[in-house]
């Protein structure tokens, strides 16, 4: 297979990374309205849960579940901790999960230390595209798939978006506003997880990949001004491969910009709207 | 503002009595309050959550950094630090300005990683090794050489940023931007110009931390860019949210109080038989349970509510 | 039935309802009265729960819905999924029965309730609170912002409802609507509960007649 393919294969796969990251922002910000800043700390997290449960014999598969599940619930932890205490504004809550991403690099450093880890994904490849890539495509089109029709067909869906898009209205119809959210926190913690636990083959983690992480899965949800799931995967799956080809033809140096460029290209450019739309 | 009369003299004493080891901390220390004062006062007035004031820190140092390289005379080199920082923050505010709460909280961390990943790919920049042999700061001949000397240089700095910022929210400026605070569309409703003040205020607190950078490059007389990292800006967000949000007493406060617990803890985990990532996990964990704590249950920061509560 | 008594609610150090009692029997339909800003968008909160009075009792027998002011509907999702989440607590989500009741909203049934009209939206809203099977029916402010023609439409239609044994309190600003709909009624001002009584004498009273309907003492 020629070059351009293998780039564009390779960025669709890290591209995935950064949707299913952004994926979960969305689904946090959507029912919350908080942006929560320990996104990538989940992926870290996760990661390095896997290290642990492989060498202590785990098989793979079943430690990569186990640790998105922890992942899910630590979402839980950061949404308690964040939203649990009635009157917290989503500032202040943006403020708290910053600090709890903090929080995670002490707990890191203690169980695993600072160096960089990774483990092993699924060796081989096809046609010069390593084989792993497409385990990560194809889990995260079965993922973001399964999150889809969970929100279009499942009660449980419908008042996830009902308390996102009216949170007085989803009270009066008995919806547990606070349960919804803490529910979306967990989901996205799981999402982040998945993320982690999917690269961390072809791209090794220490206990701060998570600020890239989470600019990166930001820099995705923006386009989609953090509430659409459609624009935020074609967010993640441009910036993916974007980056691979900056990385393949340019200089690799350039690489961890083109996701930042990006969002502040987004940022000032919808700000910029706004403030028209206001003068007009 | 009458306490500062006193307490001046009393902090001004306070170098002599302290040990080598010590002396450094608190030169740190007053390098972080006088970056922390300009981001209390951004955050507190111009509502705005900056995660990239280490960038302005970082313009500063190599400013200086590299014009002493460069035989510009120290005091001199000096003194572009800040106008550097503040220029670069009129520069970037134009555009980022216009963001609010958590956009503007990622749009300046984004530019803190470009602006990281630019000096550690820049040649003229020394790259990722920085820049090393700088010379000492010097003033009319007479060269500060010793970590005293630079405990009063910080002092001064501390000061007269201090005294900057003070006046600064006690003016027409700082009316308008209580108004803000208050109120955006109130504000402006009543003639406050809304964003110049906010850039002003952001060009202020930049050029507060470029000083602050300005003075550390002499100091330890080497730069790079891994010594400015986004964790540093965070540290200088909890440090403002812990002391008080636009309250100048509450930024020094901040920085005070958790340089020194961090330092405390850190002395603490260098004790023989700790491991060797103690200090890194034990600081990780106060700034994040400080920040979480005061957030959640004092939101207004201690300064402000002691001096609210009888 | 809703029985409230003594009811006193605070929003810090302002006293937004100060005493108020009233009853409202199985199947009776009786209106709530007053100009705004007299409580009654609180009192409507307190018997849905969302907040805590600070004395007094509220007793509501059986299942409360809401129709809140403004309608608040569940604005990107369609019609029908609105419906199916006004059964969230009582689980029997089956929409059937409401498209009977309310014939107009089936063909409308996979639209977004975003994009209807203010009647339509109206209709969804009682649909979704009927789909909790409530024994106890509070709408606030139904007329507000629509047309006399679809004011009128809905009015029938609660007039069938109530005929049922649903007990219905109505919160209206519009009195000439509430008291020729009801046939009780309280009156709320700045707070307290001034005057209460069928509507007939309510309508023939002279206070009543200037401050509320428009005519000449």
């Amino acid at each position: 297979m020629g070059e351009l393919a293998q780039y564009l294969v390779t960025g669709v796969g890290i591209g995935c990374a950064y949707a299913l990251t952004g994926s979960g922002l969305v689904v946090i910000y959507r029912v919350t309205r908080v942006v929560n800043f320990a996104q990538g700390s989940f992926s870290v997290f996760a990661a390095l849960t896997v290290t642990t449960l492989l060498a202590a014999g785990l098989p793979h598969g079943f430690a990569e579940t186990l640790a998105v599940l922890l992942a899910g619930v630590i979402g839980l932890i950061v949404g308690l901790v964040a939203t649990g205490k009635p009157g917290t504004t989503a500032q202040s809550a943006l403020i708290v999960t910053l600090g709890l991403g903090v929080f995670a690099y002490a707990v890191e450093i203690l169980l695993w230390g600072d160096q960089p880890r990774s483990f092993d994904g699924i060796p081989g490849s096809v046609g010069g595209i390593q084989k792993h890539y497409l385990l990560i495509i194809g889990v995260t089109a079965v993922v973001l798939g399964a999150t889809a029709l969970l929100f279009a067909r499942t009660d449980l869906g419908r008042a996830l978006t009902a308390t996102a898009a009216d949170p007085y209205a989803a009270r009066i119809v008995g919806i547990d506003v606070t349960r919804m959210g803490l529910l979306a926190f967990a989901l996205g913690g799981a999402l982040g997880g998945l993320a982690g636990v999917l690269i961390t083959p072809v791209q090794q983690v220490s206990f701060d990949s998570d600020v890239a992480l989470v600019v990166s899965g930001f820099s995705a949800a923006i386009l989609g001004n953090l509430t659409r799931p459609g624009l935020t995967l074609a967010g993640g799956l441009l910036l993916g491969v974007v980056q691979t080809l900056v990385g393949g033809y340019l200089s690799t140096s350039y690489q961890s910009e083109v996701a930042l460029i990006f969002m502040l290209a987004v940022l000032v450019a919808r700000a910029g709207r706004r403030d028209v739309l206001e003068a007009a | 503002m009458k306490w500062a009369y006193l307490g001046v003299p009393v902090v001004a004493a306070v170098p002599l009595l302290l040990t080598p080891g010590q002396l450094t901390t608190f030169v740190l220390l007053g390098l972080s309050a006088m970056t922390v004062v300009g981001l209390s006062l951004l955050m507190g007035y111009a509502g705005q959550v900056s995660l990239g004031q280490a960038s302005f820190t970082a313009i500063g140092a190599y400013t200086s950094g590299l014009l002493a390289l460069h035989h510009t005379p120290p005091l001199l080199a000096l003194a572009a630090a800040p106008i550097a920082a503040g220029l670069a923050a009129v520069v970037v505010g134009v555009p980022i300005l216009r963001l609010r709460g958590h956009q503007l909280a990622f749009a300046t961390l984004a530019l803190q990683l470009i602006l990281l990943s630019v000096l550690g790919d820049a040649d003229w920049a020394g790259g990722a090794v920085g820049l090393q042999g700088l010379p000492y700061l010097s003033i009319g001949g007479f060269e500060l050489d010793d970590d005293m000397d630079y405990a009063y240089v910080v002092l001064v700095g501390v000061l007269l940023v201090s005294l900057i910022a003070y006046h600064l929210v006690h003016s027409r400026v700082g009316r308008g931007l209580r108004a803000l605070a208050t109120g955006e569309a109130a504000a402006e409703a009543s003639g406050v110009p809304v964003g110049a003040y906010r850039l002003l205020v952001f060009a202020v607190s930049a050029a507060f931390a470029g000083l602050a950078g300005g003075i550390y490059s002499f100091f330890l007389g080497y730069l790079a860019p891994g010594s400015f990292p986004v964790l540093l800006s965070i540290e200088y967000v909890v440090m403002a949210v812990v002391g008080g949000l636009g309250s100048v007493g509450g930024a020094l406060l901040g920085a005070a109080l958790v340089t020194v617990v961090v330092q405390l803890l850190t002395t603490l985990a260098t004790q023989p038989g700790m491991p060797s990532y103690a200090p890194s996990v034990l600081s990780y964990a106060v700034y994040a349970l400080l920040l979480i704590a005061v957030v959640l249950f004092v939101p207004r920061g201690i300064v402000p509510s002691l001096r609210k509560s009888p | 039935m809703i029985r409230v008594e003594d009811l006193v609610v605070r929003y810090g150090a302002a006293t937004a309802l100060d005493g108020v009692s009233l009853t409202v029997a199985a199947g009776e339909l009786v209106a709530l009265i007053g100009p705004n800003g007299a409580g009654k968008s609180t009192l409507v909160n307190a018997l849905a729960g969302l907040l805590r009075p600070a004395a007094g009792k509220i007793r509501v027998d059986g299942r409360l819905a809401l129709v809140p002011e403004g309608r608040h509907l569940f604005t990107p999702l369609t019609v029908d999924d609105n419906l199916r989440l006004g059964a969230w607590r009582a689980k029997n989500r089956d929409t059937g029965h409401i498209y009977e009741l309310l014939p107009e909203l089936e063909p409308l049934s996979r639209r977004p309730a975003g994009r209807l009209s203010g009647g339509q939206q109206q209709m969804v809203a009682l649909g979704r609170a009927l789909m909790a099977r409530p024994d106890v029916l509070v709408i606030d402010e139904m007329s507000l912002g629509l047309a006399p023609l679809v004011v009128r439409h809905l009015a029938d239609n609660l007039r069938e409802r109530h005929r049922d044994g649903l007990a219905v309190l109505l919160i209206e600003q519009n009195a000439r609507l509430a008291l020729e709909l009801c046939t009780r009624a309280y009156v709320l001002e700045a707070g307290r509960i001034v005057a209460e009584g069928s509507a007939a004498d309510l309508a023939g009273s002279p206070q009543v007649a200037a401050a509320y309907l428009g005519l000449e003492a």
